[in-house]
C-alpha cells in the first residue's frame, strides 16, 4: 500500500514539475508548441529578473521590423526590462543613418518604453559601436553587469585576446552571483551547417567557464534558433536569427541539438526566479518554438542539484 | 646496454610525467599555454611589437588633440570622430609603406607561428572560412588606408591570438585573402599588412 501511495506522490510531482525523459537537462512545457498564437509560459514574477535576447538583428528589413513587432506584443504580457544582443548588430555599412535604420526605427517601440539594450560585437560589426549611446557596453568590448541575483559577460568573440581572457579570469574569479550568463557572437556549440562549433573558442573560454560556473552560455552568428544538450555542466543557447535566417541549415540528427527550429526569425524571452531559469522561444509569428526551465547546476564549479 | 636501459628508463619516466601534467591541466579544467620562443624569436617578436607601440603611442598623441567621445555618444557623433581621426593620422604617417612594422624577419616569424598553429582538417577550415565564407573582397590592401566598414571583420581565432606577438589594444590582426592585416580599431586604417600570411 505504502509503494503504491509514494508512487502515485512521484507520478503528480512529475507531471506538475513537467520533468521529461528526452530534455537533456531542461524541462519542456508541452502545452508551449500547440498554443500558437502567443501564450506565455513563464512565470512573470515582478521578482523575477526578465529579458529578451536577440542576435544577428541588424539588416534593417521588414522582417526585421515583423519581429520587432511581436517582441513588443509580447511585452505588454511579459514586461521585460532588458534586452541581450548577441552581435552582427549593424550589417554592411555603419553610417549614422544606418544606426537609424538598422537599430532605432526598429526598435524604437522598446526603447521608449526605456528597454536597455546590452550589445555584444560580431564580425559585422565595428569596434566603435562600443560608445552607441543605446548599446550599453561603457566604452568597452567586453563588460560585465548584474540584474538581482544574475552576473552577465558580454564577450568579444571576435577577437578573444591575452588581455580579454585575463579580464575574464579576473571578474569571474572574484563573482559571488548566484547565476552567472555569458553572451557573445560565436557559438562555442553548434549543429550549423555554414558555420558549425567555433572550436577553437571553446578550447580558450571553456576552462574557464567550467572552472568558475558559468551557468547559462547565449550565442549567436548562425542565423537559426538552437538549445544545445547541455556540455560539461553548462547550457548552450544559439539565438541569431533576429534579423537573416538560414533556412535548413540545422544538421538533422545532430548528437548536440536538444531542440532546434530554423523554419523562421526568432528570439528568446528569459526569466530568472531564484534557482530557476524560465526560457520562451518566439518565432515571427508568434509561435512559441521551444520552451522550459533550467534547474542552476553549480556554485563555483560544484553541482548544486 | 645498462646505458641503453637506463636511458629507455629515464625517457619513460620523463613521458609519464609529462603526460600527468596534461591530464591535470584537463582536469583543472585550465586554458593551454601557447608553446615557448627560441631567444632569437624572442627578439623578433620584442622588435615586432616595439614597431607596432610607436604606431599606437602616435595615434594616441593625435586622438589625445581631438574632443573625447562620450560612452553614450549618437551615431553622428561616432562617425564625425572615426573619419576625423582618420584624416588625422593618415596625415601623419602619408610616408608609411608595407612592411613598417611587419618586417621580413617577423613576418616570416608569423607565417610559422599560423602554420604550427593550423594543421590538418583546421588548417582547410581556416582557408575555407577566409577564402571562400568571408565578405571581404572589398578590402584594399594599402597600407594607411581604410579598412572598409562595410565588410566584414573575421574572427581571429583565440588559439592563435594567444601564439601571436601581443599588439597594443587599440591594434587588430585581420585575416583578407591570403594576407594578415593590422588594423587600427578606432579609425579603421590599415596600419601594415604581410602577405602569404595563410597556410
Amino acid at each position: 500500500m505504502k509503494r503504491v501511495i509514494s508512487s502515485l506522490i512521484l507520478v503528480i510531482l512529475l507531471a506538475l514539475t513537467g520533468v521529461n525523459a528526452q530534455n537533456n537537462g531542461a524541462r519542456t512545457n508541452p502545452k508551449a508548441r500547440s498554443n500558437p498564437p502567443f501564450t506565455l509560459t513563464l512565470p512573470n514574477k515582478e521578482s523575477g529578473v526578465r529579458f529578451l535576447v536577440i542576435g544577428d538583428t541588424g539588416t534593417g528589413t521588414e522582417k526585421q521590423q515583423e519581429l520587432a513587432q511581436v517582441m513588443l506584443r509580447v511585452r505588454q504580457m511579459f514586461p521585460f526590462e532588458f534586452a541581450l544582443m548577441l552581435g552582427d548588430n549593424m550589417y554592411g555599412s555603419e553610417k549614422a543613418a544606418d544606426y537609424k535604420k538598422k537599430f532605432e526605427d526598429i526598435y524604437r517601440p522598446l526603447l521608449d518604453q526605456k528597454v536597455k539594450f546590452y550589445a555584444s560585437l560580431g564580425n559585422h560589426d565595428e569596434s566603435n559601436q562600443r560608445f552607441y549611446e543605446f548599446f550599453n557596453m561603457d566604452g568597452q568590448e567586453y563588460y560585465r553587469f548584474s540584474k538581482g541575483n544574475v552576473s552577465f559577460y558580454s564577450l568579444n568573440s571576435n577577437y578573444m585576446d591575452k588581455k580579454q581572457v585575463e579580464w575574464l579570469n579576473d571578474k569571474m574569479a572574484a563573482d559571488t552571483a548566484t547565476w552567472k550568463v555569458a553572451f557573445f557572437h560565436h557559438p562555442p556549440y553548434s549543429s550549423g551547417a555554414a558555420h558549425g562549433s567555433d572550436t577553437k573558442l571553446r578550447q580558450i573560454i571553456e576552462p574557464i567557464f567550467i572552472k568558475y560556473g558559468v551557468n547559462v552560455v547565449f550565442a549567436g552568428h548562425e542565423h537559426f534558433y538552437e538549445r544545445i544538450k547541455p556540455q560539461k555542466g553548462i547550457y548552450y543557447f544559439i539565438s541569431g536569427s533576429g534579423g537573416k535566417l538560414r533556412k535548413g541549415d540545422v544538421k538533422e540528427g545532430s548528437s548536440l541539438t536538444a531542440k532546434a527550429f530554423d523554419k523562421d526569425m526568432s528570439f528568446m524571452l528569459v526569466e530568472v526566479d531564484d534557482n530557476q531559469m524560465h526560457f520562451q522561444v518566439v518565432s515571427r509569428t508568434g509561435e512559441t518554438v521551444d520552451s522550459g526551465i533550467l534547474m542552476h547546476q553549480r556554485k563555483n564549479g560544484k553541482s548544486t542539484s | 646496454m645498462k646505458a641503453n636501459m637506463r636511458s629507455e628508463q629515464l625517457l619513460a619516466i620523463v613521458g609519464i610525467f609529462v603526460l600527468c601534467v596534461v591530464a591535470s591541466a584537463r582536469i583543472q579544467g585550465q586554458t593551454p599555454a601557447p608553446p615557448q620562443l627560441s631567444p632569437a624569436d624572442k627578439l623578433i617578436v620584442e622588435d615586432f611589437e616595439k614597431r607596432a607601440k610607436e604606431y599606437s603611442k602616435m595615434r594616441e598623441a593625435l586622438e589625445e588633440q581631438m574632443p573625447k567621445l562620450s560612452k553614450e555618444a549618437k551615431p553622428e557623433e561616432i562617425q564625425t570622430h572615426k573619419k576625423q581621426f582618420q584624416d588625422r593620422v593618415r596625415a601623419a604617417r602619408a610616408g608609411a609603406k608595407p612592411g613598417d612594422v611587419f618586417t621580413p624577419e617577423a613576418a616570416t616569424l608569423i607565417r610559422k607561428m599560423i602554420k604550427d598553429e593550423f594543421k590538418g582538417k583546421e588548417r582547410v577550415e581556416l582557408r575555407d572560412t577566409v577564402l571562400k565564407e568571408s565578405d571581404t573582397k572589398a578590402v584594399p590592401l594599402r597600407v594607411n588606408y581604410p579598412y572598409p566598414e562595410s565588410q566584414e571583420l573575421l574572427e581571429m581565432p583565440p588559439t592563435l591570438l594567444l601564439r601571436l606577438p601581443q599588439l597594443p589594444k587599440q591594434l587588430r590582426f585581420r585575416f583578407v585573402s591570403h594576407s594578415l592585416l593590422i588594423v587600427d580599431r578606432e579609425n579603421g586604417l590599415i596600419v601594415d599588412y604581410m602577405t602569404n600570411a595563410l597556410p
